[in-house]
């Protein structure tokens, strides 16, 4: 709420009628102003704490807190565990995204093709994006066990000797990305038929009038319009892959050997574990500056389509 | 759409081959929740034995996990809460008044939404223990404490939705109202409320999933006081034995609401999965 200063006012109208005009040309403030103090409280203040922070040494134990300047930022990118789970997180985002964005466009695709049970397959389909990211990892954990896990029970019975797939460095990675596109290919999937059923008919009919095939009419026709939505999907998936923890986890915890170690639990262990408050700090701030920069790239991009706000 | 049957058909195959991919880890899993222990790691898997509840009385009873449920029911419905009281104001006056920056306002909501939790969850620690070494005020390991960090992703989440929803209705709605001699809020209450009540409903039971299966937050900022069900289902995976029973009975406990609200709002849920981008 603004408060005017009334003595600062020059005389001519009546004070209440000033105050009044005054409230009703910031009356916005009175809706928006409790929620926005409380985002500012516990998103900006804790990110601009953070930023202090990564420029002292703080650690839990010690009360000394030295300022270092640029220190944490130098080390941290001089470390070759960070720069090792940098690259785990970018192999995640790079294939989990695609993947479960081809498999989510995909039935998206085909469900439209359908209409008995629609309603029942789609509802099936979903279930994966609401269940809690740390369930979905144990009950993986449950699958891929090496003695009584159904997937090696079913690789057995085709012959192929029980596997540790968490365990081997090999196919640790391939597995914990599996498990996020199996979460995550419904939300493509939700995201894009929800477009599709947006789309106007005209243009498909005049097409098909025209005896145009279907592989042109996807490319010319639906492609192009679903452009927003696509990127809306491909925003969020890249965001939420970016910062996986949960299911990593408790599926491998970063092992065999980093293979695994994403940014967010590399960060967790840097604080947590290793009581490297400040380094961890810098390292948060890396990663905001990083996610911030892909998601303000692919904003450029959508709000060229749509009108947000 | 006239699909031909061999599309058709190819169609079904796939998507019932999806769906089959989808069910078998969780109904095979849940179906271990009521295993008797001798055979929570039979392999081949028993698919017929006699159901039991013993595992859901060992985790709630026992091992206490009833604390965690009612944990996860305080920080979930107490976040939900002040989500709404703050937030249904707030999607309201962005919804009705253009403003210098409203639009950029909304821009950056939708921006945090992209925040990886590390970066807030890391300084929230930090903030809390020092505040309580500082003046002996505690918000470590209090339920508040949780409800405001959560505040982080579910108060943009309620302001996009009910933005959505207040957009809708024709502003002529209050406007008339306040011409019979209610003011805005009292017409605000008295008037918009009851209409989008429905959508109000919506978007507090889709927040509630988030903030029920939140895990991250809670795994830093939670103690013992108010440790969660999702951090409770991490204990019965010790490197050396899994409580495979134990596991996916507390795992059933944590997916039963969820997979409920599900099937109820399953027509908002692309809004709110979306956060409202797409409308």
């Amino acid at each position: 709420m603004v408060k005017p200063d009334a003595s600062a006012q020059p005389g001519g109208q009546r004070l209440s009628t000033r105050v009044y005009r005054l409230t009703q040309r910031h009356r916005h403030w009175f809706f928006i102003g409790p929620a926005l103090v409380i985002l500012l409280a516990v998103v900006i203040y804790p990110i601009v704490f953070s930023t202090g922070v990564s420029l002292f040494r703080v650690t839990f134990a010690s009360t000394s807190r030295p300022f270092v300047g640029l220190q944490n930022f130098q080390r941290m990118l001089g470390n070759d565990d960070f720069l090792q789970s940098t690259y785990n997180t970018l192999f995640y985002v790079v294939f989990s995204v695609s993947g479960s964005f081809m498999l989510g466009f995909g039935a998206a695709l085909l469900i439209r093709r359908i209409s008995r049970g629609r309603d029942i397959l789609r509802l099936v389909l979903i279930i994966p994006i609401t269940m809690a990211p740390i369930v979905v990892g144990l009950m993986w954990n449950w699958m891929l066990d090496p003695l009584f896990g159904l997937i090696n029970w079913f690789l057995g019975l085709l012959g192929i000797p029980g596997q540790t797939l968490l365990a081997q460095a090999s196919t640790a990675r391939l597995m914990v990305v599996l498990v996020d596109i199996w979460q995550w290919y419904p939300l493509v999937f939700l995201i894009i038929e929800a477009g599709m059923a947006t789309l106007p008919r005209a243009p498909y009919e005049s097409a098909r009038l025209e005896g145009v095939s279907s592989w042109m009419i996807f490319r010319r026709i639906t492609l192009p319009m679903l452009r927003p939505v696509i990127l809306v999907a491909l925003l969020l998936r890249t965001v939420d892959a970016f910062r996986t923890f949960d299911i990593v986890r408790v599926m491998t915890d970063g092992g065999p050997a980093l293979t695994t170690e994403t940014l967010s639990l590399y960060l967790y262990r840097t604080a947590f574990t290793f009581n490297k408050l400040s380094r961890a700090a810098a390292g948060s701030i890396l990663m905001l500056l990083v996610i911030g920069l892909i998601s303000a790239m692919m904003f450029r991009f959508l709000y060229k389509d749509i009108e947000v706000g | 759409m006239i699909v031909p049957a061999r599309e058709r058909i190819f169609a079904y195959a796939i998507l019932i081959a999806m769906a089959v991919l989808v069910l078998i880890p969780v109904v095979a899993g849940s179906l271990t929740a009521f295993k008797p222990q001798i055979i929570w790691i039979s392999s081949p898997p028993v698919w017929f034995f006699e159901p039991t509840l013993e595992n859901f009385e060992f985790v709630l009873i026992t091992r206490q996990n009833w604390l965690h449920l009612r944990n996860s029911l305080i920080i979930s419905i107490g976040s939900v809460l002040i989500a709404l009281v703050l937030g249904v104001p707030a999607a309201y006056g962005f919804a009705r008044f253009r403003f210098r920056g409203s639009k950029g306002l909304m821009q950056w909501l939708i921006s945090l939404r992209m925040i990886p939790p590390i970066v807030v969850g890391l300084p929230f620690y930090a903030m809390f223990l020092f505040l309580e070494r500082a003046t002996g005020l505690g918000l470590r390991d209090t339920h508040l404490g949780l409800i405001l960090t959560y505040q982080t992703f579910l108060l943009p989440l309620v302001i996009w939705m009910m933005r959505g929803y207040f957009v809708e209705l024709p502003a002529a709605m209050e406007e008339s109202a306040m011409v019979e001699g209610y003011t805005r809020i009292g017409a605000l209450w008295r008037v918009v409320l009851p209409v989008v009540w429905p959508g109000i409903v919506a978007t507090a039971l889709l927040n509630f999933i988030f903030a029920w299966n939140e895990f991250f937050l809670a795994l830093i900022l939670a103690g013992n006081n108010t440790s969660t069900l999702p951090m409770a289902a991490g204990t019965y995976i010790v490197r050396a034995r899994v409580e495979w029973g134990n596991l996916f009975a507390v795992n059933l406990i944590i997916m039963m609401p969820v997979i409920v609200l599900t099937i109820i709002l399953r027509r908002q849920l692309v809004k709110g999965l979306t956060f409202g981008i797409l409308e």
